[in-house]
Formats: structure tokens, sequence, C-alpha cells
């Protein structure tokens, strides 16, 4: 456990990322300290290249840091072992991208219901809950549609959905509304915003300024450094 | 799970099917290259299980090659132990023709120990050969079948005409393609004088066969025996050397068929590296993942091996009742085989999907979100 005070949902710590490109070493992250609250919506901001999608795979545990730690919800997720990782990573993460990222075979319904199937959750209560957090998406009439046959973003809607089925701790969204038109954008973020009011802690990389606007908190990256939070 | 399994198999069909198909072929070669295997292997059996009782007296010149004379069954027939022995003439029935499986021949026998000889063997219609015959013969089966002649007919063997006065019931043994007549009569047509192939013995009761047959050895001149544990083991190593050469080639036709099997999921894995870095980031463990792609690769071999069995069996039910025509039974199709050739198709199918599936579960989630 963490020394961070109890609404503290996410906390890193001097968190370092290295990579090499050929023989250039590539710093991507300096070191990032920052604290979010739960059910805080806060967006992550800066320009190409200042470590913003890598910050966001590291704190989805899509990525091991080379340096620093990642506490979320209390636990030091950079310090358990590999194996625990996918429990950790369907426990606390929900993840929503920027190309929806959604399987063309399945439907709406199965899209979401799969998330499910990693924590072993019993198919009914998949498909229940499956039906529900469509529903609040405002889908409940294209549970059976394919992707394919889907809107932008009814597409980005489910995946929202499909981030929210195991009820993560935290929601990572990488540039959520960069593939729709700003009619669709306003009603993502509009989603946004209502989980965050409901408690859900949520937390947007975006080039959009009208997007972090609309944030509770903006954390500014610049050269794999917090500039300003 | 099995409904993901499914779904990604109908996903890309052409494909599944042309990888079943390529397991199925193999799997075909092998219940076809198994089966005939199998008959040898069964009617060695039961050939051996209808003269297991008797030692196999040869001319010591050679084991199967060297002969000896008719005389030589009295003095076998006077070593301590043995209850009877007397001299049989075997030769091909039709000329040129050999005595491997499937071939026909004449067993020339004493008329009068033929009830010993065949008496395993129902004798299906007229009657065993008796002391004073001559030119008649005692048919098996498949030469009744091949020959289209029964009890009264008359079949031609090196020039002379022979009555059929019985008819055996099918045995699946050697028998079956055995025509016995008189044993001088025999040694006449076929100009061997007083010689004989072999010389059955006898054990009697209670007397053990391979003790039997070293006392043979050593008590009579000139000749080498084969106890019937000799002689099992004999043959046993000659269809071994069969049973190896045939499905060797089957297995190998099997083993294309499983590669073809791994270059579909490698192809498949590489095309789902996006879907791979989805459902990890999903939560999805290393187990779901190999679960996923193993259980592809088990299925098509699962599948593979219902294709290539149903066509073997086709294949093969064809051929045999063709040849049946002829009397000759040339597979047999049984439960081992069956078992034995679904478990190969899984198998394969399994092992050849582990490697594509360990690429699988190794990617990098980030990588594999990347992968475009």
């Amino acid at each position: 456990m963490n020394d961070a005070e109890p609404d503290i949902i996410l906390q890193t710590r001097n968190l370092k990322e290295t990579y090499m490109q050929g023989k250039v070493p590539i710093h991507a992250l300096q070191g990032v300290d920052l604290e979010v609250r739960r059910g805080e919506l806060v967006s992550i901001v800066g320009p190409s290249g200042s470590g913003k999608s890598t910050l966001l795979s590291i704190i989805g545990m899509l990525e091991i840091p080379t340096e620093g730690s990642v506490f979320i919800d209390g636990i030091e997720v950079t310090g358990v072992k590999a194996k625990e990782i996918p429990r950790l990573r369907r426990e606390k993460i929900g993840f929503v991208f920027q190309h929806f990222n959604l399987l063309p075979a399945l439907t709406a319904l199965g899209n979401v219901e799969i998330a499910m199937r990693f924590a072993r959750v019993h198919k009914k209560e998949r498909i229940k809950r499956a039906r529900e957090v469509l529903t609040e998406m405002g889908l409940g009439d294209r549970l059976n549609h394919k992707p394919s046959e889907l809107s932008g973003g009814e597409q980005q809607r489910v995946s929202i959905a499909r981030a929210l089925a195991n009820r993560p701790a935290i929601i990572l969204a990488d540039e959520p509304t960069g593939e729709v038109d700003t009619k669709t954008r306003d009603l993502i973020i509009g989603i946004l915003r209502r989980l965050s009011d409901g408690g859900q802690t949520v937390i947007i990389v975006t080039h959009d300024p009208w997007v972090s606007e609309r944030t509770d908190r903006v954390i500014t990256l610049v050269d794999g450094k917090v500039e300003k939070s | 799970m099995f409904d993901i399994i499914l779904r990604n198999l109908s996903q890309r069909k052409v494909r599944t099917a042309l990888t079943i198909f390529g397991i199925g072929l193999g799997i075909f070669a092998v219940i076809v290259m198994g089966s005939m295997s199998e008959n040898f292997n069964k009617t060695f059996e039961t050939s051996f299980a209808l003269t297991a009782d008797k030692i196999r007296v040869f001319g010591s010149s050679g084991v199967f090659g060297g002969s000896v004379t008719t005389s030589k069954a009295a003095e076998v027939r006077k070593v301590p132990g043995v209850h009877d022995a007397y001299g049989l003439l075997m030769a091909p029935l039709e000329e040129g023709g050999g005595m491997s499986f499937g071939g026909n021949q004449v067993i020339g026998l004493p008329p009068e120990k033929s009830q010993t000889i065949l008496g395993p063997v129902q004798v299906k219609e007229g009657r065993d050969l008796m002391r004073g015959d001559r030119y008649v013969t005692v048919i098996g089966s498949s030469i009744a079948t091949q020959y289209d002649i029964g009890v009264g007919d008359r079949i031609e063997i090196q020039d002379k005409y022979f009555t059929v006065v019985g008819e055996l019931e099918y045995t699946g043994s050697f028998f079956d393609a055995s025509a016995a007549i008189p044993l001088d009569i025999a040694q006449d047509v076929y100009e061997m004088g007083n010689m004989v192939s072999m010389i059955f013995a006898i054990p009697e009761e209670g007397v053990d066969g391979d003790l039997l047959a070293k006392r043979i050895k050593l008590s009579v001149d000139g000749v080498d025996t084969l106890s019937p544990s000799e002689l099992e083991e004999e043959a046993k190593q000659g269809l071994m050397i069969f049973s190896v050469i045939t499905v060797s080639a089957a297995v190998l036709a099997a083993i294309i068929g499983g590669l073809s099997v791994m270059n579909t999921m490698l192809m498949s894995v590489m095309e789902r590296t996006k879907e791979f870095g989805i459902l990890k980031a999903m939560g999805a463990e290393r187990r779901d993942i190999l679960l996923m792609t193993v259980g592809e690769a088990a299925i098509m071999g699962f599948l593979g091996g219902l294709l290539g069995l149903a066509c073997g069996w086709v294949a093969v039910f064809g051929i045999n009742l063709w040849l049946a025509e002829k009397g000759i039974v040339l597979f047999l199709i049984t439960p081992r085989l069956v078992a034995v050739a679904m478990l190969f198709a899984i198998l394969l199918g399994t092992l050849s999907g582990i490697y594509p599936a360990l690429r699988a579960t190794g990617m990098s989630p980030m990588e594999a979100l990347r992968y475009e």
C-alpha cells in the first residue's frame, strides 16, 4: 500500500521510460509524478512526442516503466508479478481507443460481453451487464449490430461500454474523439463527464483543447515531464 | 471459449476448409495404409491361432528354404513327446504365383490327417479329405469366390483337374486362399518326389513346444525347427517391418497436413495481431489466448480426422467390395486404428498450433495494438 490520501486512485512516482530507437536512447518519460483523485475527469495534453501515450500505456499496464512506480487503488502495479497483470488490468483499467478497436466479427453485445469472459463472469451475468451498459450508452436498439453497421460515434460508445463492463477503477481514453465529428465529440465527452460525475475516474489523452477545457484538470506533458498539473 | 474458436474458424471459411482437407488427406492415408496393415496382422494372428499347437520342422539348409523328405516325418514321430508328425507340401496354385499374403496356394497333406490340420476350420459344405482320395480338393472360401466354384465343380492344378469335395468356412487366415489336396498327388503334380515343404509335429498333451522343438532338432539329423513361439516372433518381426513401412508413409502424409495447419495458424495469428492486443488490453490471460489458438488448431485436426476417417472408410469399403468378387480381403478397419487415427489427427493439430499460439501469447500488448 502507498501512503497516499484515501481518495487518490492513481499515483505515479518518478516514472521514467527510455527505449532505444536504433542505437539512440529515447527518453519518453523523465520522472513523471502525478496524482489523480477518485471520480476526477483529467486530461493529459502536450505536443506529439511529449510522452502522453507512453504514460497512458504504463498506467494501463501495457508497458513496464524503466524506472519508478505506479499505484492504482492503493496497489503498486509496477511491483506485481507478470502473471498478476492481466487480472489487475481487468479489475482496474478500462481502455477506450482512438480507433475504437472493436472486434469486427462480434456484435456490439459480443464486444462488450467478451471483456467479462476473461474475468470468468457467468454467461447470464455477462449478457445482462453488457445490455445494461450498452443501453446506458443509448445503444439499446443496436445490440446485435456489428461494428461495420455502426457509425463512428456508435462504435466509440460501444468501446466506452466495453471499458465499463468490468467496473474498472480508471477509464483510460486515448484520443477518444480523434476519429469522430464535432457532434459526436460532444456526445462522447458528455458521456465521460456523466461517468465522472457518477464517481468513475476518467483520464483522457487529447490534442483537442475543446476536450481538455471540459475536464476537471489538465496535465500538460512536455518532453516527458509534467509541465503543468 | 468454444464459441469464439468456432467463430474464428468460420470467419475464414476457405482457408479453414483447405486446412481441414489437408489433414483429412493425411488421415485418409493413415486409414487406408493402416487398415491394410491391420488386415495382414489379423490374417497372421488367425493363421497362427489355427496352427499354434504345431512345431514346424524344415530341412536344415535354411529356415523356410530347405525341403525334407516324407520319411523324416517317421523319425520326428519317434521323438519322445511328439504325438504325431506328418509332411506338408505347399506350392502356389497358379503358375508363377507367389505364396505371399493374398496369393492362392495348394497344401498337399496326408488325407487321413486332414481333420487334424484343417481341424479348427469348419467345412461349410461337403467333406474333409479322406484316406484313398486322389484328384480331389477341399478349397478355402476365397478360392471358391474367386474361381466361382463349389462342391462338385472342378479346378485345374498343374494341368490336372481336381474335383472339389469340400469348401471351408471363411476364417480370415491363409486357409481361405488354400486348396488342400492329398500329399502324394501334390508331390506327383509338382514333381517333388518324396519331398515336403515342412513337417508339422504335434506335441503330446502337456509337453512344452519350445523344449520339444529343441529335442527334435537334436534327435533328428538334418532338420531345423521352429517352435510356435519362435514362429510367432519371426512372423511378427516381418509384419512389424511391413507395418512400419506402410504406417510411416501414411504418417508422413499426415505430418504434411499438420504443417498446413501450422501455416494456416501462423497466418491467422499474424492477421489477428491487433485483435490479440485488444484482448490483452481487456485483461485476457496467456492461457485464454493459448486456448483460443491451440483450440482452433485442435478442432481443425479433429475435423480433418473425421473427414479422413469417413473418406478412408468409404474407399476401404469400396475396394474391399470390389475385391470380394475375387475372394480377397485387403483392408480391415479396427476400433484400434480408428482411435489411433483420430488421436493422431487431434494431436497433430494441437502440436501444429502450439508454436503459432506461443507467438500470439508472446506479443507485447502495446506492440500488438500498434500493429497495422
